[in-house]
C-alpha cells in the first residue's frame, strides 16, 4: 500500500516537473512582455508586477514597428502554402492512386530530396537570386521554400489519398465523368480534412523557417523571426519589446498547433513511416 | 499498395485488351500531367542546386576578392582535410546530435511510460507537449538566450545562484555554452519523442501484458521483454528523424551563441554558413556543405541498416 502511494506521488512530481519545464519559458516570455524593462531586469525575478501593454504598443505602432515584418511573414507563409498546395495535391493523387512506370522511383525521389542540407541549397540559390535581382523579394523566398514544403505536403497528402475507397472513383468513371472531373468533384471533397491539416503544417513550417530567410531577406522583405534581432544588439537589449515580439511570433503557430492537435503526430512523422519501408 | 485502379475495374470485359492498353496509356499521361508541376519545382529547388553546389565547390569563389576567382578542381577538399576548424565542427556536430537524440529519446520514453499509467491528466500532457514543437527554433533560441540564461535575472542563472552554484556565464564558457545549446534543443524536441512514443504505447496489445502478469513477470521484465521490443520500430523512427534534423540544426544555435564562444558550438552546418555568408568564401563553403551532405548520407545509411536489421 505504501509503496503504491509512494509510486503515485513520485510519478506526479516527475510529470509535473516536465509540464512546468515545457510551459515555463513560454509563460515567462508572456509575463515579461507585459512588464516594463525595469521589471524584466529586477533581481530577484518578479512574478507579481503591474502589467502594462506598453511593449506591445511600442513594437506595433512605435518607430521601427515590426508590423511590416509580421505582414512579410504572413505573405511568405500564405504564398508558400497556396503554391505548394496547387502543386502537391495533383502530384500526391497521382502517386497514391494512378498506375504508371517509375512510380516507385518518383516516390523515392520526393523523399530523397529531403536529405540535402538546407545550407547546400541556399549557397547556390543566393548566387542565382543575386544575379537575377531576387534577393529581398517575396518570389525569391517563396521559390526556395518549395524545396522543403513540397516533399512534406506531397507525402502527407499521399497518406490521406490512400485512405479513400477505390469504388468511389470507379463509379464516377463509369458514369462517364472525365478523370479531371472525377478528381475535382469526387476525390478532393473526400480528402478535405487531410488538405486542411496539410495547409496548417505547410503554413507553420514556412512561418518558422529561419536559415533561408536570414540569407534572402533585406529591408523590404524581412519576416518577424529575422526582425527579432533588431531588439538585441551588442550595446543594448530592449527586453520587454523583445518579449512582446517573441509572443507575437509565437501566437499564430501556437493557435494552429492547438487546432491541429489531433493530427500533430501524423504531421510530424510524415514520410518517416513509409520512407525506406513499405515503398 | 493496392494494385486495383479505376482502369483495372473497367478493363475486365471481353474485348478488354485493346481498350485496356488505351486506358492504361491515358492513365500514364494523366499521371504525368499531374506530377509535372511539382516535379519541375523539386528539380529546380533541390536537384539543380545540388549540381550547382558540387560545381561551385570546385572553384575558388570569394565575394570579397572576386579578382582571385577561378577553377581549382579538388583544392577546396584538400584544404578541408587539413582544416582544424572543419574537424572541430564535425566533432561538435556529432556530440550535439548524439547528445540531443539520446536525451530526447530517453526522456521522451520515460515520460511516455509514466503518463501512460496515469488515470487522469493525460490530456494536459497532450496539449502542453504541442507548444514547444510548433515554435520557431529561432524564437526558442532567442527566449532561452535572454529570459532563461541571461546573468542574474535569467531564470536558470537565478536558480543556479539560489542553489549555491553562483552566477555562471552560460553562453560565454565553451563547455557551458555547449551544454546550453544541447539543453535548448532537448527542451524543444523531447515532446516530439514523447508524443510519438505515447501514441505507439497506446496502440500496443493489452493481452500480452495480461499474460505476462499471470506469469508473474516483474515490471522491469515486462518493460525489457515486451514494451521495448514492441516499441523498437517507433524508437528507431524517432532516432532517424531527429538525427537528420539535429545534423542540420541552425536557428537554435545561431540565435543563442552564433557558434561561439570562438567555435565551441559551431556545428558543421553553421561553419558552412559562416564560411559562405560571413567570410564570403562561397567556393570553400560549398565544399563544406558537400561534406555535410556526405556525413548525413553516411549516418542515415547506418541508421537505415540498423532499422532493417532484426
Amino acid at each position: 500500500m505504501t509503496t503504491k502511494r509512494f509510486r503515485f506521488v513520485a510519478t506526479m512530481v516527475i510529470t509535473l516537473i516536465f509540464l512546468l519545464a515545457w510551459v515555463f519559458p513560454i509563460v515567462w516570455s508572456v509575463l515579461n512582455s507585459l512588464k516594463t524593462d525595469q521589471d524584466v531586469l529586477a533581481y530577484p525575478p518578479k512574478l507579481i508586477f503591474q502589467p502594462t501593454l506598453e511593449a506591445y504598443r511600442d513594437v506595433l505602432f512605435g518607430s521601427g514597428s515590426i508590423l511590416p515584418n509580421l505582414i512579410s511573414s504572413f505573405v511568405i507563409s500564405i504564398g508558400t502554402t497556396v503554391i505548394t498546395m496547387l502543386m502537391a495535391v495533383p502530384a500526391a493523387y497521382a502517386l497514391a492512386r494512378l498506375r504508371f512506370r517509375g512510380k516507385k522511383f518518383a516516390g523515392f525521389y520526393v523523399l530523397a530530396t529531403q536529405m540535402l542540407p538546407p545550407v547546400g541549397i541556399i549557397i547556390p540559390y543566393f548566387l542565382i537570386l543575386r544575379n537575377i535581382g531576387w534577393i529581398d523579394t517575396y518570389q525569391g523566398i517563396i521559390l526556395i521554400y518549395l524545396s522543403f514544403s513540397l516533399p512534406f505536403a506531397i507525402w502527407l497528402l499521399v497518406s490521406y489519398f490512400e485512405d479513400i475507397p477505390f469504388e468511389m472513383e470507379e463509379a464516377a468513371y463509369l458514369d462517364g465523368a472525365s478523370r479531371m472531373r472525377t478528381l475535382w468533384r469526387i476525390i478532393i471533397p473526400q480528402v478535405r480534412g487531410g488538405i486542411a491539416v496539410t495547409i496548417v503544417f505547410v503554413f507553420l513550417n514556412a512561418w518558422n523557417e529561419f536559415l533561408f530567410a536570414v540569407v534572402l531577406s533585406g529591408n523590404t522583405v524581412r519576416p518577424v523571426t529575422v526582425a527579432m534581432f533588431n531588439f538585441v544588439s551588442v550595446e543594448q537589449t530592449l527586453w520587454a519589446k523583445l518579449a512582446a515580439v517573441s509572443v507575437l511570433a509565437m501566437l499564430p503557430v501556437v493557435i494552429l498547433g492547438i487546432i491541429a492537435q489531433k493530427n500533430i503526430v501524423k504531421g510530424l512523422t510524415v514520410g518517416a513511416v513509409k520512407g525506406g519501408g513499405r515503398r | 499498395m493496392k494494385p486495383a485502379t479505376a482502369t483495372a475495374g473497367i478493363a475486365t470485359g471481353t474485348a478488354a485488351s485493346d481498350l485496356g492498353r488505351v486506358l492504361a496509356q491515358r492513365e500514364r499521361r494523366f499521371a504525368a500531367a499531374l506530377l509535372a508541376p511539382a516535379f519541375m519545382a523539386l528539380l529546380a529547388t533541390t536537384t539543380f542546386p545540388l549540381l550547382f553546389l558540387i560545381g561551385t565547390s570546385a572553384f575558388r569563389m570569394d565575394l570579397a576578392m572576386p579578382f582571385a576567382d577561378g577553377f581549382v578542381g579538388l583544392e577546396n577538399y584538400r584544404t578541408l582535410l587539413t582544416d582544424d576548424r572543419f574537424w572541430s565542427s564535425l566533432l561538435v556536430s556529432l556530440v550535439y546530435t548524439g547528445a540531443t537524440v539520446v536525451l530526447q529519446v530517453a526522456l521522451g520514453l520515460a515520460l511516455a511510460l509514466l503518463v501512460m499509467d496515469m488515470k487522469r491528466g493525460q490530456g494536459w500532457f497532450r496539449v502542453v507537449a504541442i507548444l514547444p514543437v510548433v515554435l520557431s527554433p529561432a524564437v526558442v533560441g532567442m527566449i532561452w538566450r535572454t529570459f532563461m540564461l541571461a546573468p542574474e535575472f535569467g531564470i536558470v542563472d537565478y536558480l543556479a545562484i539560489n542553489a549555491g552554484l553562483g552566477s555562471k556565464n552560460w553562453l560565454g564558457d565553451p563547455l557551458l555554452a555547449m551544454i546550453s545549446v544541447i539543453v535548448i534543443h532537448t527542451w524543444q524536441w523531447t515532446p516530439f519523442a514523447f508524443m510519438v512514443l505515447l501514441a505507439s504505447l497506446a496502440s500496443l496489445p493489452e493481452d500480452i501484458y495480461e499474460a505476462a502478469r499471470l506469469d508473474r513477470a516483474s515490471a522491469w521484465q515486462r518493460f525489457r521483454r515486451i514494451t521495448l521490443p514492441l516499441l523498437r520500430p517507433a524508437i528507431v523512427m524517432v532516432v532517424i528523424m531527429r538525427t537528420m534534423v539535429a545534423l542540420t540544426a541552425f536557428a537554435a544555435i545561431f540565435t543563442v551563441t552564433g557558434g561561439g564562444p570562438g567555435t565551441a558550438t559551431e556545428i558543421l552546418n553553421l561553419y558552412a554558413y559562416r564560411k559562405s555568408f560571413t567570410e564570403l568564401s562561397i567556393g570553400y563553403g560549398s565544399a563544406l556543405a558537400v561534406a555535410l551532405l556526405i556525413v548525413t548520407l553516411l549516418i542515415s545509411g547506418v541508421l537505415f541498416a540498423l532499422r532493417r536489421a532484426k
